[in-house]
């Protein structure tokens, strides 16, 4: 069978879709909601094409190619409307890609990362990381202005994290101590960020209840894969900010652990499916519409296994990140 | 569907669900796909869906937790939260919004006392909830309690209604309808579609025989189906010896008597002295009862039922009027079934599939497909299992005509579906009909059975070699279900998600099988079309657009109701001809066509002819044909952001464009509603709106910004209003407060309607109203006699 796309004339293998003969064939069509050889079912509209035949936007990803169709992959209006996808999954997105604390701070140093380490008690490897910062760790902070707690989130709530506290409590620890500076400067500023919006009351009440970190840090920054596509078709479509208000109803920073190291966060997730589709009674959709939900009830979580964080295009269900263990903290 | 076991609620025993339970599972199946009618069996038994009973399902059948929760969740119809002994449910269709039904909803809890989110009142009596549409647009507002439909509930009048049910639960007493069959002295019809009864019918059909009783005349009380007048129901025809016919519109129960008495000679002088008693003392007992008699000369209480007929063509419903729903022979004896045995005798569906193409029909479910070429289509695949299904999920609001015409014509629709069935070579049917309509499902029911009794459907049809045989389905809950692939994934047992298309249904519909999805409008076309030719059939319309189209017209409309009219009428001839104009006085403003996926078209473009592509020309679309007519005292934004709030709900949630994009554009509309919006949100409204047209996967999302577009395009101006804070119908709540003018003479009628105490009860001093507490229900405006309370914008110095 034989397609064109943009014009070009191409073969079409047996039961492929029009995404599958188009990558096949060199051209570049964004997709999340797909996945190679996993069950889905077109949502996402990212990878949408049009056909010339009757005007209509189509999902690549599912749709199979007829004899004679004519595709075109990379007008303007396609590419309009991809951009447009994006920009409404972002809408519902709630979620930081990075901290603002790492975000603002002058030396560049990761402070949501450290404090993570902090928390689970790996003071060393916080200490590391400081020291990669700083060429001075002692006195580093004393004159900064802090714009980092100033960044803070959990100053929406009720107190910033005393990050420079923090930093001295953790450099005192090992001033002694030899400490092999870890360089953390990893913090690409290019990337698209994502922003997680202003709390509700209740969203403040509730994190305020729930949090209980030794930092009191909330750990905003996006714990998920370092490959999330949604950062980056947003990066590539040189999204800055999200053009739509969010008014999502999902709980924010609301994860819950799936299995021992994978954890599910709501609002980062964009109903693509892939892993209601890819686990057998694990993970359901809930209600419809623009509430509708991806849920795992509590009786089903020995059903699922950890290769749908691979599946996930976001950082909705993730691996939790381990520490090395090299050397034992604190 | 019965009032349930609710009172077992709570009290019920362990033992006692679980064999109750394993009864409706033995009755139901274990299979994956039978789910929906479980869950609906089992909620139909409790009310609700206990976790106990579902726990139950896990344990006894196939479907997994994964499947329950996806499925439950996903159809409102389904309830997991015990609701309180008797529910109503407040219809917030098209017809019913422009009338005020938030209002009312707001005036119902108020009166129940249900504080902020509660939707059941403390004593667990009432449970208040919200539907789509109840179908009964011609009487709006209209409110449900249990089985018991009201008409014409206005904010003031929900303590009555609150009162007449209860009083009537007091004196419960079902009579069951008893059918006489002998035709003595004449014939009484009396329409008994849900609209009828809504308008309380089925009161004075037992008002009629107890009078006849009472009055000792043997009299046929016949029950019809929809006459169309459902504005001016209930309606009585009296038929006499000789066959001439007088028509009684707006009956009420006190008329009853004397209409009998003036048509019906009492058999004797005993009876007749009794009843001048009787009579005395009813006028003793109440003084309206000479009020309610109004005798107005004949011809002008029939004169306009006349005109409302005159100007249409019935071809759906042929028969209006007098054809009871359910007998069979009498359906028979006006050439029903004749079509059926033609096709079957001439024994050609090549020629029946191209008689169908050559009708230029087109489906009447919305989107206008030739309805031949999906015959052909599904004639032309070699499987031998074939679907037809017939695609009664109307789900709209401001549309009824699809159960009025299962209501009211089910020998109709079932004969075109066998027709159907026989042109493509399917040999299984469904009827796929909406949970709302428990009327239409009964009498189908019914329709069914007698027809299995007279071989008209099963094996070997009156002696060929064709085997059909039809069940039903009820729909659960779900607008999208509409859509052909997501009402085939309910049947399936799915959550109603719509699929890419190709592969079409007709090419890999339900089990994979090609399926014929036609809606009930269309199907009831086809006898007509077989019994009369090609060329009758097709002198009727436009030359795109052939036959006639059903509508529900309402709105601010003198007399609306169901009307049936060839193409190619205009729509000026509709409201001036046939509805007899805008109610009150008011001027048109626009006709909204088509609900959530049709549009508004402004009141100078409204000499268009009905015709798919004229509509379609315009942004609007035919739709399943609700026509709402919007006076000078309608809001536009508000309608848009009306419309699009239901898509926003019944958006089935898995693509990007109608799920977020939807969302988002109901975010601009909200802040046009409540004067925050900027200019600029308007171009982003428009560029959302055709993105979300152009890229959405399925008919539901594709459609939806419809409303939005249309009035953007003709209504500019008052968008911008809007962004200016003033919106001068005064429906936008927020952007209006109420004053008191000095024309006031503190006559305290305002005080005392006021639900809210925002009034102080000063008498014979100017009111006050103060803000604080005014919830804008405008019970006031409606109780002043002296037009003392105006609306006025917030921002008094940005008025244009």
């Amino acid at each position: 069978m034989q397609i064109t796309i943009d014009h070009k004339n191409i073969e079409v293998l047996k039961g492929e879709t029009i995404l599958e003969t188009a990558r096949r064939s060199g051209f570049e069509i964004p997709s999340m909601c797909y996945a190679q050889g996993a069950q889905h079912k077109s949502s996402c509209m990212v990878c949408a094409v049009k056909n010339l035949a009757n005007g209509q936007i189509i999902p690549s990803c599912t749709t199979k190619p007829v004899e004679g169709m004519q595709i075109e992959s990379n007008s303007e209006e396609v590419k309009q409307i991809r951009t447009m996808s994006f920009e409404l999954l972002l809408s519902d997105h709630r979620a930081d890609c990075e901290a603002p604390c790492s975000m603002v701070c002058p030396h560049g140093l990761d402070v949501e990362h450290m404090l993570s380490l902090y928390d689970k008690g790996a003071h060393k490897e916080a200490c590391e990381i400081i020291k990669g910062a700083f060429p001075l760790p002692q006195i580093s902070c004393d004159n900064c202005k802090a714009p980092c707690e100033k960044a803070c989130r959990r100053g929406n709530i009720d107190q910033s994290v005393s990050i420079r506290e923090i930093i001295r409590e953790v450099v005192a620890m090992f001033e002694t101590a030899e400490i092999n500076p870890v360089d953390n400067r990893k913090i690409d500023k290019k990337l698209f960020q994502s922003r997680l919006g202003r709390f509700s009351e209740s969203e403040k009440q509730r994190l305020k209840d729930t949090t209980s970190t030794p930092s009191g840090c909330l750990h905003c920054a996006c714990a998920g894969s370092s490959d999330c596509k949604l950062r980056s078709y947003a990066t590539q479509e040189a999204i800055k900010r999200p053009k739509y208000n969010v008014s999502s109803e999902l709980p924010i920073m609301d994860r819950k652990q799936v299995t021992e190291n994978m954890w599910f966060e709501q609002a980062k997730c964009i109903r693509c499916g892939l892993c209601v589709y890819n686990s057998k009674n694990g993970f359901t959709f809930k209600d419809r519409g623009f509430g509708m939900q991806v849920y795992l009830p509590e009786e089903n979580r020995k059903n699922v296994s950890t290769h749908l964080a691979d599946l996930c295009p976001t950082g909705a269900l993730y691996l939790a990140k381990e520490i090395k263990e090299n050397t034992s903290g604190n | 569907m019965s009032s349930c076991n609710c009172e077992n609620n709570g009290q019920q025993s362990h033992e006692e669900l679980m064999a109750k339970m394993d009864a409706i599972i033995d009755r139901v199946g274990t299979s994956k796909e039978i789910i929906i009618p479980l869950l609906q069996e089992i909620q139909e038994e409790f009310s609700y869906l206990p976790s106990d009973a579902i726990e139950r399902i896990y344990e006894r059948t196939e479907i997994d937790r994964a499947q329950l929760i996806s499925v439950s969740t996903f159809y409102s119809q389904f309830r997991h939260i015990p609701y309180g002994k008797h529910l109503i449910k407040i219809c917030t269709g098209t017809a019913c919004h422009v009338k005020g039904a938030t209002n009312v909803y707001d005036s119902f809890k108020r009166e129940l006392k249900m504080e902020g989110d509660s939707i059941t009142t403390e004593d667990q009596l009432f449970s208040i909830e919200k539907v789509a549409c109840l179908g009964c647009c011609s009487l709006a507002p209209v409110v449900q309690i249990d089985e018991k439909i009201y008409g014409h509930v206005l904010p003031g009048k929900v303590n009555e209604v609150m009162e007449a049910f209860i009083e009537e639960q007091e004196v419960k007493q079902k009579e069951e309808s008893k059918g006489k069959t002998q035709k003595v002295e004449g014939e009484i019809r009396l329409g008994m579609g849900s609209c009828c009864q809504a308008s309380g019918s089925s009161d004075i059909y037992k008002e009629l025989i107890k009078n006849a009783n009472e009055l000792g005349i043997d009299v046929n009380v016949k029950s019809v189906g929809c006459v169309g007048v459902c504005n001016k129901v209930p309606l009585i025809d009296v038929v006499l010896k000789d066959g001439s016919i007088t028509r009684y519109p707006n009956v009420k129960d006190s008329e009853i008597k004397e209409i009998l008495y003036h048509h019906f000679k009492p058999a004797g002088y005993f009876k007749r002295l009794k009843n001048s008693i009787i009579d005395r003392v009813d006028t003793y007992h109440t003084d309206t009862t000479w009020n309610n008699v109004i005798w107005k000369p004949e011809n002008e209480r029939t004169g306009l039922i006349n005109n409302f007929l005159a100007k249409q063509k019935h071809i759906s419903t042929e028969g209006c009027g007098f054809l009871a729903p359910l007998n069979l022979d009498e359906y028979r004896a006006y050439e029903g079934f004749d079509a059926l045995c033609k096709v079957l005798t001439s024994a050609n569906p090549e020629q029946l599939v191209q008689d169908i193409l050559n009708s230029g029909l087109r489906g009447r479910g919305g989107g206008g497909f030739t309805t031949g070429k999906k015959w052909e289509i599904v004639a032309s695949t070699k499987k031998k299992e074939k679907y037809v299904i017939c695609n009664g999920d109307e789900g709209d609001p401001g549309a009824f005509m699809d159960r009025m015409i299962l209501e009211s014509y089910p020998f109709r629709v079932i004969e075109g579906m066998i027709i159907a069935a026989y042109a493509v070579g399917a040999n299984k049917g469904i009827f796929y009909i909406r949970a709302e309509y428990p009327l239409a499902v009964k009498r189908i029911k019914k329709a069914l059975e007698l027809c299995r009794e007279q071989n008209l459907i099963g094996d070997n049809i009156l002696n060929s070699d064709f085997s059909f045989d039809i069940t039903i389905f009820e729909g659960a809950g779900a607008f999208v279900c509409g859509e052909e692939t997501a009402l085939i994934a309910s049947i399936e047992g799915e959550r109603g998600f719509p699929k890419q298309r190709p592969p079409y249904p007709a090419v890999e519909g339900l089990n994979a099988c090609p399926t014929l999805v036609n809606n009930v409008e269309t199907l009831s076309q086809i006898s007509y079309i077989v019994r009369h030719g090609v060329n009758t059939y097709n002198e009727i319309g436009t030359p795109d657009s052939k036959g006639t189209k059903v509508f529900a017209l309402a709105g601010k409309i003198k007399n609306g109701g169901l009307i049936e009219v060839p193409m190619g009428i205009t729509l000026n001839q509709i409201i001036e001809d046939i509805g007899g104009g805008i109610e009150n006085g008011e001027k048109l403003k626009a006709v909204q066509i088509g609900g959530p996926s049709g549009g508004c078209i402004p009141a100078n473009l409204c000499d268009v002819q009905v015709d798919f592509d004229a509509f379609n020309q315009m942004g609007a679309m035919m739709g399943s044909g609700g026509l709402v007519v919007l006076s000078d005292n309608d809001c536009m934004v508000d309608m848009a952001r009306y419309f699009l709030s239901f898509t926003c709900e019944q958006s089935c949630g898995k693509c990007t464009f109608c799920r977020v994009g939807i969302r988002r554009m109901l975010d601009i509309l909200d802040k046009l509603c409540s004067g925050n919006a900027q200019m600029e949100d308007l171009d982003k409204l428009e560029e959302l709106a055709n993105s979300v047209k152009k890229s959405s996967l399925c008919g539901l999302g594709k459609t939806a910004p419809n409303p939005v577009l249309t009035t953007l395009k003709y209504f500019r101006e008052e968008y911008e209003e809007h962004v200016h804070g003033v919106c001068k119908t005064g429906t936008c709540k927020d952007m209006i407060h109420f004053v008191v003018t000095d024309d006031c003479v503190g006559c305290t009628k305002c005080a005392k309607a006021c639900p809210v105490d925002a009034i102080p009860y000063e008498p014979y001093k100017v009111h006050h109203i103060d803000l604080e507490l005014c919830v804008k229900c405008g019970l006031c405006i409606d109780e002043c006699s002296y037009d003392a309370i105006l609306k006025v914008p917030v921002n008094q110095e940005q008025t244009v």
